[in-house]
């Protein structure tokens, strides 16, 4: 039986300078609906690249991924981004808040996009933060909020559509722990309810905590796919650094992708 | 994404970007506050030669003057005389022909003695504008009445500032013209002894020789011409007349007219010839008339004078371009103030085009480069290239459209400064006073249709720019 999200020998390479950088490279895997799948690997393995690729926010420069029986790469920009906006739910690191406006208004404008209707936009964001416990945070800005609270803020906005799956990257790498908690709970609460969590960590040991399945990407390939990171072992001796595996070029920058400025914690034990 | 969901956007992006967007604002106001000062000149001045042309009634007059002959022409120029003036009348869409009567006369009035120029008009030509407009509808009693008009112009070389005092008071005018007569007595003068001299001049024996008989004509027939000539130059008569001063024309004046200081009734004019040949005391008028045999044409004397100038009252509707045709088809010249409208009015579109041209690039300079890390945001939450774009064209259109609507009342609050200094100067200089400056609706919605149209104008490619823009790159940041 065919997963609900495959991919096929998905690339994803790049030119920097004068060398071309595998950022994703002859990725195949499926994920089924309703799981909870943790990407890790060290910085520059590619994870949020492939992240970004399932999220209709990158295409891939080879394979193909297929979403619900749908092909992303062969979709136009326009039917992508209804997809992004129909589909997916996104939480970054950074937050990503609009910072001039509300918490309120900052849920809200994830609605603009989806066709819900203006009269009911309010209502459901409000709802949805009321949910992630900011209902009384509802009239302030960014600025004003913990970073804890953006992140919350963050997640309603992308739950607060409706998606099909929800994309974590590095959810709770800004965060204290008592937050990152709280927030990890959140996902696995969700995950509970039905929704497929996609969620890219360094944190492997949370990642074996919370996941039902691990992906380990190591220079762009998934290198272990397993329901734990301890049953999945990365290369014994990998090295911090090791030349890429590109045609060309000493190293593997991190890829285009939302800033990461989160300590490398994933190379294995 | 609904257009309320732009505007929220865009005002929210632009808060974000406070002291940019407050710049890029300035700018706009700078610029659509000097396009509307500029605009606003542009208009009160075009308002003032619009009142001025109207009031004038110059938009149904065409202006006939003599053709100068040129070495090129093969016939003699037409005379613009009283013949010519009763054809020109007569062209289709031609209401009434007058034409241009101004002597000079030496004129008494409140004391005081000055050497001034007197236009005759006829009661017919003192209904229309701009005489009935300079004096208020006052009409001549009649065409012989002993009565004059004087404007601002004749009070300023008799110094009187308050005008009114001079109505109902008396005005000596004098002249001296060359008329036939006096020119005929240095002629002739006393024809018995004329005759005496010639025949003691003469040897009528020897007139049988040709040469000595045209030696003889030649010499006498050019003592008389030079003796007629001298008539003409040396021996005019005074002619002089006592009028009552009916009005003070004053209205034309603010619009600096030149009209001649005291305007009286074609019949005065008339007397100030004692032949009737001409009211002008130019000598040469008389031989042009004299060597064109006009002097002594059926029509009278008066056929005989040429004018220089004589003006065409139009239908309203007429068409200019046809009636100068016309005329000039008669051998004359033709100036049409409608037509020099038509060509001050192409002038005003050329100078608003300007004015837009320089508005549009001061705005497109200001709106430039407004682009943040919302893309990536919002693409990240499903916006489409079409929608960023919108944002983006919303965000440009309300910088534009505050900047314009702070723009046009700087630029109001501008021109109300400088005409109320420029009111103290012309009073201060004793000038007619106007307001060079006007803010009509359309200019208003004109300024506030172009800054937020240039605005979203300059703020297109960055607009498409950042559709464009890859939404992994842009949520890595600026």
């Amino acid at each position: 039986m065919t997963a609900w999200m495959t991919t096929a020998d998905l690339c994803r390479y790049y030119k920097r300078a004068r060398h071309e950088v595998r950022a994703v490279d002859r990725v195949s895997l499926g994920i089924e609906r309703g799981e909870f799948v943790a990407v890790v690997g060290a910085s520059g393995s590619g994870k949020s690249t492939l992240l970004n690729l399932l999220a209709g926010l990158d295409r891939p420069t080879g394979g193909h991924i297929e979403v619900g029986g749908e092909r992303l790469d062969r979709l136009s920009r326009r039917e992508l981004s209804r997809y992004r906006a129909r589909k997916v739910g996104m939480v970054f690191q950074s937050f990503n808040l609009l910072p001039h406006h509300t918490a309120l208004k900052n849920v809200e404008t994830a609605l603009f996009f989806d066709g819900t209707p203006r009269g009911e936009r309010r209502g459901r964001a409000h709802e949805m933060l009321v949910r992630l416990g900011l209902g009384d945070r509802l009239g302030h800005r960014p600025g004003d909020l913990s970073g804890g609270e953006q992140q919350r803020v963050a997640m309603a906005r992308a739950l607060v559509k409706r998606p099909e799956v929800l994309f974590a990257d590095e959810p709770t790498g800004n965060l204290d722990e008592e937050n990152a908690r709280a927030i990890i709970d959140l996902l696995i609460e969700l995950n509970g309810e039905g929704l497929t969590v996609i969620m890219v960590t360094h944190d492997v040991d949370m990642a074996a905590r919370v996941a039902k399945r691990t992906l380990r990407m190591h220079y762009g390939q998934v290198v272990g796919d397993s329901p734990s990171p301890a049953a999945t072992p990365g290369p014994p001796d990998l090295p911090p650094a090791a030349p890429e595996r590109s045609d060309s070029g000493p190293s593997a920058p991190e890829p285009p992708g939302p800033r990461s400025s989160a300590p490398d914690i994933g190379r294995g034990p | 994404m609904k257009f309320n969901d732009l505007i929220d956007l865009s005002i929210g992006s632009l808060w974000r970007i406070k002291l940019r967007a407050a710049l890029t604002i300035t700018g706009v106001v700078i610029a659509i506050a000097t396009f509307v000062a500029m605009l606003s000149f542009a208009a009160g001045n075009q308002r003032w030669v619009e009142n001025a042309y109207t009031e004038l009634g110059l938009l149904t007059r065409i202006n006939v003057t003599p053709k100068e002959k040129t070495p090129a022409d093969s016939v003699d120029t037409a005379v613009l005389d009283r013949r010519a003036l009763r054809t020109l009348s007569t062209l289709p869409g031609v209401r009434m022909a007058y034409p241009y009567v101004e002597f000079e006369v030496t004129a008494s009035a409140a004391d005081t003695q000055v050497t001034t120029e007197v236009r005759a008009i006829s009661l017919e030509v003192m209904r229309i504008k701009p005489f009935s407009t300079m004096v208020g509808g006052v009409v001549f009693s009649s065409e012989d009445a002993r009565e004059a008009v004087v404007t601002g112009e004749f009070l300023k070389k008799i110094g009187v500032k308050d005008g009114e005092r001079l109505v109902g008071e008396k005005i000596v005018i004098s002249t001296r013209v060359s008329s036939i007569d006096s020119a005929l007595a240095g002629v002739v003068g006393d024809p018995e002894a004329e005759m005496a001299d010639i025949f003691g001049r003469v040897a009528f024996d020897s007139l049988a020789n040709p040469a000595y008989r045209g030696r003889v004509l030649r010499r006498e027939l050019g003592d008389r011409m030079s003796r007629f000539v001298d008539g003409l130059l040396n021996h005019q008569v005074t002619v002089a007349d006592t009028l009552t001063v009916i009005a003070v024309g004053n209205k034309i004046d603010q619009y600096e007219v030149p009209v001649s200081p005291v305007i009286v009734p074609e019949g005065i004019a008339r007397r100030f010839s004692s032949s009737g040949v001409g009211v002008t005391n130019d000598p040469a008028n008389l031989l042009t008339a004299l060597q064109s045999g006009t002097i002594f044409s059926p029509g009278g004397a008066d056929d005989s004078r040429g004018f220089p100038r004589v003006t065409l009252e139009t239908e309203p509707q007429a068409s200019h371009a046809a009636i100068i045709d016309s005329v000039e088809a008669l051998g004359f010249k033709a100036f049409s103030f409608a037509e020099e409208f038509k060509q001050v009015q192409r002038f005003f579109i050329y100078y608003y085009f300007g004015l837009g041209v320089i508005g549009l690039i001061a705005l497109a300079t200001a709106s430039l480069g407004i682009a943040n890390t919302m893309i990536g945001i919002l693409k990240s939450l499903g916006a489409d290239e079409k929608e960023i774009q919108l944002a983006f064209l919303v965000e440009s259109g309300t910088i534009g459209a505050v900047g314009a609507a702070v723009g046009i009342l700087f630029g109001w609050v501008g021109t109300r400064i400088v005409a109320a200094v420029l009111k103290i100067i012309m009073q201060r200089q004793e000038m007619p006073v106007f307001d060079p400056f006007t803010l009509p609706v359309w200019l208003v919605f004109l300024a506030l249709a172009f800054g937020i149209a240039v605005s979203m104008a300059a703020g297109l490619y960055p607009a498409s720019r950042a559709a464009r823009v890859d939404p992994v790159e842009a949520l890595r940041g600026d």
